[in-house]
């Protein structure tokens, strides 16, 4: 097994809505080694971002509680303060956000956003930082190093900002790179590409990644663990080949039946009733998803499902997979 | 039945600069384009962004003049009518559009928004109009009660819905979508594309289905015509598409679509490498010299791919 390098421990974010905090990641442990490549998945509002700021501790702190602890190196995040975790983000952890255009500066050079992570984090002179953000800039595929050093990122496509993305959480060679969504705006093939990138990267320096996505598609391609989140907790937890060939969660399951994939032929998608509840409305106690698969009947869902193992390396939570089927006929009434 | 037919329309976006401002150049937005659709079917347009699929789409409900060519519909030449003229037409071409947070006025009520082709079109009684415009809210699976509710008060799904109910008030015969679903999640997505099947069945409606998503593209369509800058490069059944593909653009973008199954990985990048050198190889074979792909021509009774 290779060397931890982030553990999450019980973490719980609350945000504070009316004078009131409800907790968007609910009690939340997982842990990423060297070398691999951890996946988010689960649809919107299901937490993942918010995860991902959590680890980062950018979440705004007047409005967001954190308990629990992210142990990175031995020191837990959450105890630390600002100037230390300054240190920190973007020198040891680094992020990629999802929209490149609005993650960049419009009024800096692209070659200046690279240098500036490296004039914070690193004491070598202004015309090491020069050469080593060229280098970057080579080793993220960029044709024209020279030429896309000195141009605002308008002047760039999305997939060659995405690039310049990657370039800048890199540039330090941080030990752990979170990925929020990175090829989401993109085409297939530009995406394919920044795909490949990042896993060679990822192979060169040994680096870990938490790679959020929600398309399952991507988790194939590039995933060693995989974490299906739902309502703010994971509800199971394995390898890809494990999730994604013997899923048995019945989220996980509904959201593999729902995909129209190239392979498939014409055919009824299966659809998963009603939507992710918000944090204020939700109903905290049993089976969150219980809600969404009403025909399953209710005894078979525990008061208080806890994630546990069923096979090696294999977590679900929720005791109702056991039963459960999807409906007799392919689709069900929306609404 | 020939429902619509694109003969080698053009649009042209005039670049202008220099002393006077005058037209320098031309972006090509579709250079070229020619298909036809059956009633009935539903055709879809993939390609990347940038390859001119949604302007296409714009282009036969003329939200762009078109340059040069020819629009069909059930036999008529639509190309250059006057607002006038196109009127009695727009009843029968409808459009669903990507994004439905910047599609439905956020000042309209859902009743407003949703009847407001019937006031155009109709002559009815505010009874009458209220009563067609819950039936509808129904038939997409929203609460007939929300007709007082504002766009903000649904979630996307919802409004997605919404944007599908006004365009379906008239009846249409076609129905143009420009990537109904890329905005939605995978659960929501599933629900249109499901919505969309049963509407097509209930109200024979032929479909030119616009998208960048080839497994939302392959489970929607019969017919297919992949895009690449203006030009189609190839059109066929989803079979010959999918099974078959020919041109090196559309190989390319076979090979850039995630599989489902993590064994199939190390394959897949290897293959994607073959194809990216492929596709260096034979861009002179596939392209001419201004990178203009070439003409349509027919390789088997459905199956057409740009060659030389």
């Amino acid at each position: 097994m290779e060397k931890e390098l982030l553990r999450v421990e019980n973490l719980t974010t609350s945000f504070c809505i009316d004078d009131q905090y409800y907790a968007a990641v609910d009690d939340l442990s997982f842990a990423v080694h060297e070398n691999e490549i951890v996946a988010i998945v689960g649809e919107s509002g299901c937490g993942k971002s918010a995860l991902a700021l959590s680890i980062m501790q950018l979440h705004d702190k007047k409005r967001t509680k954190s308990e629990g602890s992210i142990i990175y190196k031995g020191t837990n995040l959450l105890n630390e303060a600002e100037s230390k975790l300054n240190k920190v983000r973007g020198r040891h952890i680094s992020m990629i956000f999802q929209e490149p255009l609005t993650a960049l500066n419009p009024l800096m050079t692209v070659g200046k956003q690279i240098e500036e992570s490296l004039h914070y984090h690193t004491d070598l002179s202004k015309k090491q930082q020069k050469a080593k953000t060229l280098t970057l800039l080579e080793q993220v595929g960029i044709p024209y190093p020279k030429r896309t050093y000195k141009q605002y990122p308008h002047e760039l496509s999305g997939g060659m900002r995405q690039r310049v993305m990657i370039a800048i959480a890199v540039a330090c060679s941080p030990s752990l790179v979170i990925a929020d969504e990175p090829t989401t705006a993109l085409d297939v093939t530009i995406q394919a590409q920044i795909l490949d990138l990042l896993k060679d990267i990822q192979q060169k320096t040994k680096m870990g990644i938490i790679f959020i996505t929600h398309d399952l598609g991507v988790v194939a391609e590039i995933a060693d663990q995989v974490i299906v989140m739902y309502a703010g907790q994971i509800v199971e937890k394995g390898s890809v080949k494990t999730i994604l060939e013997r899923p048995l969660h019945p989220y996980t399951k509904s959201l593999l039946h729902s995909i129209p994939t190239v392979k498939k032929e014409k055919n009824r998608l299966h659809v998963i009733q009603g939507m992710v509840p918000s944090i204020a409305k939700m109903n905290r106690s049993g089976c969150r998803f219980k809600e969404r698969i009403p025909w399953i009947s209710v005894q078979s869902h525990a008061q208080f499902p806890r994630l546990h193992e069923v096979e090696p390396g294999h977590f679900v939570r929720c005791t109702c997979y056991k039963q459960f089927h999807f409906p007799k006929e392919g689709g069900t009434a929306i609404r | 039945m020939t429902l619509l037919k694109v003969e080698d329309i053009k649009v042209y976006f005039p670049i202008r600069g220099g002393l006077f401002h005058t037209v320098v150049d031309h972006v090509r937005a579709v250079d070229g384009v020619s298909f036809e659709l059956q009633k009935g079917e539903t055709y879809g347009l993939v390609g990347e962004s940038g390859s001119g699929k949604s302007t296409t789409g714009k282009a036969i409900v003329k939200l762009h003049q078109v340059t040069a060519g020819t629009i069909t519909f059930q036999g008529k030449d639509l190309t250059y009518l006057s607002r006038g003229e196109m009127k009695p037409f727009r009843k029968d071409i409808q459009m669903i559009f990507q994004d439905p947070y910047s599609s439905l006025n956020p000042k309209k009520r859902v009743l407003d928004i949703i009847a407001e082709p019937i006031r155009n079109f109709e002559r009815v009684s505010v009874t009458e109009e209220r009563k067609i415009v819950q039936q509808y809210l129904e038939r997409v699976g929203l609460n007939p009660d929300s007709i007082y509710k504002y766009p903000h008060e649904f979630s996307g799904g919802q409004r997605q819905r919404i944007g599908i109910a006004r365009s379906l008030t008239l009846k249409p015969k076609l129905i143009i979508a420009d990537e109904p679903v890329s905005a939605l999640d995978v659960s929501v997505q599933a629900q249109v594309l499901n919505f969309l099947q049963d509407l097509q069945k209930e109200f024979q409606l032929t479909y030119l289905f616009v998208g960048h998503d080839l497994g939302v593209i392959r489970h929607m369509c019969d017919r297919i015509g992949v895009m690449y800058r203006g030009r189609l490069v190839e059109e066929g059944t989803s079979q010959d598409i999918y099974k078959n593909p020919q041109h090196i653009y559309t190989k390319r973008l076979m090979a850039a679509v995630p599989d489902l199954s993590p064994d199939a990985r190390g394959q897949k990048i290897g293959l994607r490498k073959q194809v990216a050198e492929e596709y260096k190889q034979l861009y002179s074979t596939f392209f001419d010299e201004n990178g203009r792909a070439y003409d349509l021509k027919p390789i088997s009774a459905t199956h057409k791919v740009a060659l030389p």
